[in-house]
């Protein structure tokens, strides 16, 4: 196999907690943050439920210690503080000492602000400083200048698949010797534009999502913002970094199937798994867990399931959706569930696929209802985008 | 990377209510409006793909030109990249859909509408009609940029990211338009590069 490259670093902000520690303790422990909504007034308040983090914007202006005055959008803000926490965890404190990026995604960007204004741009000019926190770019450079980094910015919008392709393109660049590190990730915040669009496609659930289930109604939204940092061999080794796992592997197909729904036969899932095989070196059989994209609607589960099948025939590893914790948080899920696959290689663990009732009628594909210890050596995790956007990362145990 | 002669295999040009193939004059039309020269297109060329009526201009647009490039080639699973700019990104559309929701009182914002707030899409338009799961990519430029384009499709080619790749301009904005579509391969037709692309742009 291809040892990859070595993550040094993560950090996560999502419903389920603060801090990676957090996240662990709540993924051991079934604690599920999928509530009512409280930070935006929607009229669809009572007919959905979302994961959101209970923080206000004036919290995380606090937190982060910016003037009144801002023009970050809730997106940078989750970013920032994810990013960050990444940053410690891996021991950075000159950020510009070595050649350094930041490859963030983001789907909403700055809309969560700028759609608070729509009407009042040309009545207001209080408000124009939103117009330009507003697009994706904004997002990666506010958080940029939040970790003082001088180096390069960029920014991924694939819709559910970013951040995996953002991890992707970040493991590239170290792997080109482009950059010596970076910090690769994605932050998405809850907005309305996300939750009428969704609800606009009737692929939101009124109750909480049960992946791979057969009676699955669909997804709840999320807010989380989660970045990895990624260094080069050669920095591990004079530096003697803390090693927590490795990308070997990552792949990214394309569905051609339809602007939003993803093909029956799961191909552009199929072709995504296979490369990341391929980039990995490794075989099917020597995945132990998946952490699926399973976002409860009835079409990526079916699609997903089928493409698994194709890749692992009878013999598919426990796999689990970790959405009914996180809710679907776009952008960021592959970010997060980049995390909690690290999770699952430092404490050999499969996370629950909770809420799974019924196996689905197409199938005899069964999730890993229940939290499971065993060893675990290569985690694959999916995430698929609108756009026929197929992307599949595997995570290796650093030894 | 292994630098190897790349070639122009075939070439499309839209503009004007005309469309020429390999530098001869294929299909055109009276003064009329793009959706009607469009939608006379697509009858003459018999494309029976009724998806087409749904697409946006930039979409339509893209989709003519690639239509006529690839018709002929009938294998499956080729692997031909896309590599597509244009001016104005999807702006045509941005512009229709903001006016679906400018009025606060009356407002009909339409997914229909709102899937084509991308460049990008007319690429998967193309993706989802000729089947192609290949490398895709779409650029915005000033004008069009034969330097850039040429180097970026060499390097595809060169790096077995592709067999083929379908490549070019297509750019529409208030009914102003312009498609000029090419396939470059490594096997056979007229040498590939910036000067080239730039002469038949200009045709």
């Amino acid at each position: 196999m291809n040892k990859g490259v070595a993550i040094t670093g993560m950090g996560i902000i999502s419903a389920i907690g603060n801090t990676v520690e957090e996240n662990l303790i709540s993924l051991l422990n079934n604690k599920v943050a999928i509530s009512t909504i409280d930070n935006i007034s929607t009229i669809h308040k009572d007919s959905i439920k979302v994961a959101e983090i209970k923080k206000t914007n004036q919290e995380l202006v606090n937190e982060l210690q910016l003037p009144e005055e801002n023009n970050y959008s809730r997106t940078a803000m989750l970013g920032a503080i994810a990013a960050k926490q990444a940053m410690a965890d891996a021991g950075i404190t000159d950020i510009n000492e070595y050649r350094t990026g930041i490859v963030s995604s983001t789907s909403v960007g700055g809309m969560d602000m700028t759609e608070r204004y729509y009407y009042e741009y040309f009545k207001d000019e209080s408000c124009l400083k939103y117009v330009s926190s507003h697009d994706g770019g904004a997002t990666a450079q506010t958080i940029a200048d939040e970790l003082g980094l001088k180096g390069m910015v960029t920014t991924i919008s694939t819709a559910c698949s970013s951040a995996a392709n953002a991890i992707m393109f970040g493991a590239r660049l170290i792997k080109a010797k482009k950059l010596d590190r970076v910090i690769v990730g994605g932050t998405d915040a809850l907005a309305k534009f996300t939750i009428n669009g969704f609800k606009t496609l009737m692929i939101l659930s009124d109750t909480d999502n049960t992946p791979f289930d057969n009676d699955r109604k669909g997804l709840n939204l999320g807010e989380a913002a989660a970045y990895l940092v990624l260094e080069s061999d050669e920095l591990v080794q004079k530096e003697h970094k803390r090693v927590l796992a490795y990308v070997s592997g990552y792949g990214n197909a394309n569905d051609a199937f339809h602007q939003t729904a993803s093909s029956e036969n799961g191909e552009g899932a199929f072709l995504a798994m296979q490369k990341a095989m391929k980039v990995a070196g490794l075989e099917p059989a020597q995945i132990d867990y998946i952490n699926a994209h399973g976002t409860a609607t009835p079409n990526n589960d079916l699609s997903e399931g089928r493409a698994m099948l194709r890749i692992f025939g009878k013999h598919v590893p426990d796999f689990s959706s970790t959405k009914p914790f996180t809710g679907h948080t776009l952008a960021a899920a592959a970010a997060i569930e980049a995390v909690y696959s690290i999770l699952a290689l430092q404490n050999n663990i499969v996370f629950p696929n909770l809420n799974f009732k019924t196996p689905m009628s197409e199938f005899d594909l069964v999730p890993q209802a229940v939290l499971k210890h065993k060893p675990i050596q290569h985690v694959l995790s999916n995430s698929f985008g609108f756009g026929g956007n197929c992307s599949t990362l595997i995570f290796s145990k650093s030894e | 990377m292994i630098k190897q002669a790349t070639y122009i295999k075939a070439y499309c040009s839209i503009q004007n209510n005309k469309i020429d193939l390999n530098g001869t004059s294929v299909f055109k039309t009276g003064e009329c409006l793009f959706v009607d020269f469009a939608k006379a297109a697509y009858r003459n060329f018999e494309l029976n793909y009724p998806k087409f009526f749904k697409m946006d201009n930039l979409s339509k647009l893209a989709f003519l030109a690639a239509e006529l490039l690839l018709k002929n080639e009938l294998e499956t699973d080729r692997d031909i990249a896309l590599l597509l700019s244009n001016k104005s990104s999807s702006l045509d559309t941005d512009i229709k859909f903001q006016e679906s929701i400018n009025n606060q009182e009356n407002y009909f914002p339409s997914p229909a509408v709102f899937v084509y707030t991308l460049p990008n899409i007319c690429m998967g338009e193309i993706s989802i009609r000729h089947n192609l799961k290949s490398e895709n990519t779409f650029f915005i430029f000033e004008e069009f940029n034969p330097g850039f384009m040429s180097n970026y499709t060499n390097v595809l080619l060169c790096t077995n990211r592709a067999e083929e790749v379908l490549c070019g301009w297509v750019e529409y904005y208030k009914d102003t338009y312009r498609a000029f579509l090419y396939i470059v391969t490594t096997t056979f037709g007229i040498p590939h590069d910036a000067t080239t692309i730039q002469t038949l742009f200009n045709k």
